[in-house]
């Protein structure tokens, strides 16, 4: 009695399982053609340029700081940049997506930009050379209201001052 | 003998009759109470001088459409149709003949008398319960004619209160910031207005970007962020005389401020190197204190009314979420503990809860919790909406929304909005451009 | 992806075998129920049935009787659902057992059942329905093994109702006295609340952890209409701090005089005709 019973139990809920399954899929990337990866933008839609091959701007994944390795090359660039136009300063402007609180989103500008002057640091250019601008989410990139838009949003912008 | 008898009977009759039924009401309905708000009576002589003076064809009858504007949307009260009303409003005064306002259905019923008194405006109002066919309350008021609207607003407060045991939070006034424009330059000034909408007032020019204002709730000082040269900074904003100055001197963004209980100090965040602290400053002595001291984002900071304590909005624990210290800063707590981002944590003016804005799962929150963190409820959800602010009777909440764009980003908009604290009457607050960060001042009249 | 895959089978049959041998225990407890409800319905039966006390010691040796048949029938589900549907059409028919009546016995267990919860909620007790059951059960106790005591009792009632200056302990009492005095029917009870309900709009602005009980004492006429109403703690409403319980009694004499005439039962005039009603707005505040 006993076990016919855990048996339909067994059968009842197999069947349930496999109506539930999902498998883990790359559809972020591959749906918004290859512009978005790991949550961070890598398409060069809205990217400026400082000079020839120096983009103005690295971009970040949702309430993260984190410099990713693409960003990091550009950073890298613009170090460069900069150490060979040494009479330029620059304002680093971070902004974030409007999918978050306006006070937060202030203070995640903020760090964000930061985190970039911090590695342009580490490449030898002075702080008295970079200062931070945080808009949080004031003004958007792109006004749409869809992932790709948002990423785009999310962003630290190196802009000259002089 | 025969009394002993008497006396024996006496006490043996009452076993045998009926003890006294009781029956338990534990139940009623929520529904609006019907309150009739009859035009205020005024004479001729008083309307011509009002209308010369506030180009107002009939003041007592536009201050009756205050009351009641204000009683409809509070959710609480229902003003009755006025075609249904059967007593002229200078009898209705005197002595209203309650037979007739029963016909109608009124609970309720509020009377008054307009007069042109020595260049001032003098309103006389009486609120009348129609069922025990009695005067409830009566009350007059003598200001300057410009003032109209607040008396109107006055009487309401005073009917709230009478009808339903709170004060009320009719003689306020909001301020927020009015915006336009495209979403990737949208033009944003800082506007004052009364609480229903009118009497609305730019107060910048648009120049610059301002945030996030607040009242101060003892004087007519408003605080705010302002992008003036594109530097974010805490101003000051005498509303009377129009000055601005900078908060404090700080080497960064200073943002997100609110002042303190008592009107004395400004709390606001500042940025640097990457991480957010909270900080102080006495308005009078330009002292400057250091209230948190982490490596994280601590923001949005806001007192308890009583002073003693501050919850604010931290990611120390790797996400958003609500925090409770002491006003020195220390013992800070965690309160926030549910699935989600929680933010903008607003005290009570009652002391009783916080309220604050959730993200879970890519919808907007507006809740309310009590200040232990336990007791979390959702008012209401949307697409994106943020930022609620408390009435001074820690009975409403105003917040504002904005919608979804499309990928042009056309359709965008942002309005206020407002919601009672039981979730029910969730309604638009009217503004003349799209609006958000409002704030609720205390009430004007103390 | 291979990885994931083999990762999410084995959880998927981890899962299956745990649900597989937890589900029979899950498919056990609600037979649990059943039992409790009926107990509670021979409660009101005794209650709305004693107008005199020798009556009454009849009734609760029948009651008596019934119950210790339940008691032995506790085990299979099916034959409590028989004891039930006999106990609720014996509330209609004052005792007579006539059977086959389901349909009319359905809406009857919802009322007996919220009659309860107002008696939980004036205890002030948490709402445990086995706190309930016991409480019943002494109830029960006292009339069965007492039964001359029930003279006693309604005298005691009587002394009660006049004495109003105990306020904090008549939570309690007042329950006793709507057990033990309470002569309207459960349907005249319910036509009469159900009335009041319509015509009672609560303040909403009222704090929730008050004292929200406003008590009024009402003389009646045949027709339903009122003599006169007294307002019980009738200090509290001009206590200063006590602003909101002036609100509360306010609206509750409004719903009175908005209800009227007042449903009333045809006839008993006698019994009814000094009527308390306690306006107590915690249930609805509390949501």
């Amino acid at each position: 009695m006993k076990l016919s019973k855990i048996f339909k139990n067994t059968i009842l809920v197999l069947i349930a399982c496999l109506a539930l399954t999902a498998c883990a899929t790359k559809k972020t990337a591959t749906s918004l053609g290859g512009q978005i990866q790991g949550d961070v933008y890598t398409g060069t839609d809205s990217v400026e340029y400082l000079a020839d091959g120096v983009p103005d701007r690295v971009f970040f994944a949702t309430n993260e700081s984190i410099l990713t390795t693409a960003s990091r090359e550009t950073l890298r660039k613009q170090a460069a940049w900069l150490r060979k136009n040494s009479d330029v300063n620059v304002v680093l402007e971070g902004h974030a997506d409007e999918r978050g609180t306006r006070e937060y989103n202030l203070a995640l500008g903020e760090r964000r930009a930061n985190a970039a002057k911090d590695y342009l640091m580490t490449y030898g250019i002075s702080s008295d050379r970079i200062s931070v601008l945080s808009y949080g989410k004031e003004r958007p990139v792109d006004s749409g209201s869809n992932p790709l838009a948002w990423s785009k949003n999310r962003r630290s912008v190196t802009v000259k001052a002089n | 003998m025969k009394k002993f008898f008497i006396l024996i009977i006496l006490f043996l009759l009452p076993v045998n009759s009926y003890a006294l039924i009781e029956v338990d009401i534990t139940r009623g309905n929520l529904n609006p109470l019907p309150v009739a708000v009859s035009p205020l009576s005024i004479d001729e002589n008083s309307k011509k001088q009002f209308k010369d003076i506030l180009d107002k064809e009939d003041v007592g009858a536009e201050i009756s459409n205050v009351v009641e504007n204000n009683l409809r949307t509070s959710g609480l009260f229902n003003p009755l149709n006025k075609d249904a009303f059967l007593q002229a409003p200078d009898i209705a005064n005197l002595k209203p003949r309650f037979e007739d306002w029963n016909l109608i259905k009124a609970q309720a019923l509020i009377t008054g008398k307009v007069n042109f008194e020595d260049g001032k405006l003098r309103v006389e109002f009486r609120l009348w319960d129609v069922l025990a066919a009695k005067e409830m309350m009566a009350l007059a008021f003598t200001t300057v004619p410009t003032n109209w609207r607040r008396v109107g607003h006055i009487i309401s407060d005073k009917v709230y209160e009478r009808l339903t045991g709170e004060k009320g939070y009719f003689d306020t006034r909001i301020i927020y910031v009015a915006e336009e424009g495209p979403k990737v330059k949208r033009i944003k000034k800082l506007a004052i207005m009364d609480q229903d909408g009118e009497n609305n007032k730019f107060l910048t020019l648009g120049n610059e970007l301002v945030l996030t204002p607040r009242f101060n709730p003892t004087s007519q000082m408003v605080t705010y962020l302002s992008y003036f040269k594109n530097l974010p900074r805490v101003y000051l904003l005498d509303i009377e005389t129009g000055t601005q100055e900078v908060v404090g001197d700080f080497p960064g963004m200073t943002f997100a401020p609110r002042f303190s209980p008592d009107g004395k100090k400004i709390i606001m965040s500042f940025a640097k190197d990457g991480k957010s602290d909270i900080y102080t400053m006495d308005l009078e002595n330009r002292i400057v204190e250091k209230i948190t001291n982490h490596p994280s984002i601590d923001t949005s900071p806001s007192y308890s009314p009583d002073g003693k304590y501050i919850a604010f909005n931290s990611d120390r624990s790797g996400y958003q979420q609500i925090y409770v210290m002491e006003s020195d800063g220390s013992n800070v707590k965690r309160i926030s503990f549910g699935n989600g981002l929680y933010g903008t944590p607003v005290w009570s003016p009652r002391g009783d809860l916080i309220a604050f804005t959730k993200l879970h799962q890519g919808q907007f929150y507006i809740g309310v919790m009590r200040t232990d963190g336990s007791g979390e409820r959702l008012l209401t959800e949307n697409y994106y909406q943020e930022a609620p602010s408390w009435s001074p009777n820690g009975r409403v909440l105003i917040f504002y929304r904005e919608t979804k764009s499309d990928d042009d980003g056309e359709g965008f908009s942002a309005k206020l909005w407002s919601i009672d604290l039981t979730g029910y009457n969730e309604r638009q607050v009217k503004t003349p451009t799209d609006a958000s960060d409002p704030s609720w001042s205390s009430l004007l009249s103390n | 992806m291979n990885r994931s895959l083999i990762i999410s089978s084995g959880l998927h049959v981890a899962l299956i075998i745990l649900t597989a041998l937890s589900l029979p225990f899950l498919a056990k407890k609600p037979i649990d129920l059943p039992p409790i409800i009926s107990v509670e319905l021979i409660q009101i039966t005794e209650k709305t049935n004693i107008p005199f006390a020798p009556k009454a010691k009849k009734i609760i040796e029948k009651v008596k009787e019934k119950e210790k048949q339940l008691v032995s029938e506790q085990a299979p589900p099916k034959k409590i659902e028989k004891t039930k549907t006999k106990t609720v059409v014996s509330l209609d028919q004052n005792n007579e057992t006539i059977d086959n009546q389901t349909p009319e016995a359905v809406p009857l267990p919802e009322k007996t059942v919220k009659q309860i919860k107002t008696k939980e909620e004036k205890k002030q007790n948490p709402e445990k329905v086995d706190e309930e059951v016991k409480q019943v059960s002494e109830f029960e106790k006292k009339e069965l093994f007492d039964p001359n005591s029930i003279a006693a009792l309604i005298d005691k009632s009587k002394q009660d109702t006049t004495d109003l200056k105990t306020p904090k302990n008549l939570v309690s009492q007042d329950q006793e006295k709507n057990i033990e005095n309470s002569n309207l029917s459960l349907s005249e009870e319910d036509a009469l609340k159900a009335q009041i309900f319509g015509c009672w709009s609560i303040p909403l602005g009222l704090p929730y952890d008050e004292n929200l009980l406003v008590r009024i004492k009402l003389k009646l006429k045949p027709d339903g209409s009122v003599i006169d109403s007294e307002i019980l703690d009738h200090a509290r409403m001009n206590k200063p701090g006590q602003g909101f319980y002036k609100v509360l009694a306010e609206s509750a004499l409004r719903a009175i005089k908005l209800c009227q005439p007042l449903r009333v039962p045809s006839t008993g005039y006698e019994r009814w005709k000094d009527l308390q009603l306690n306006f107590d707005a915690r249930e609805m505040l509390e949501g």
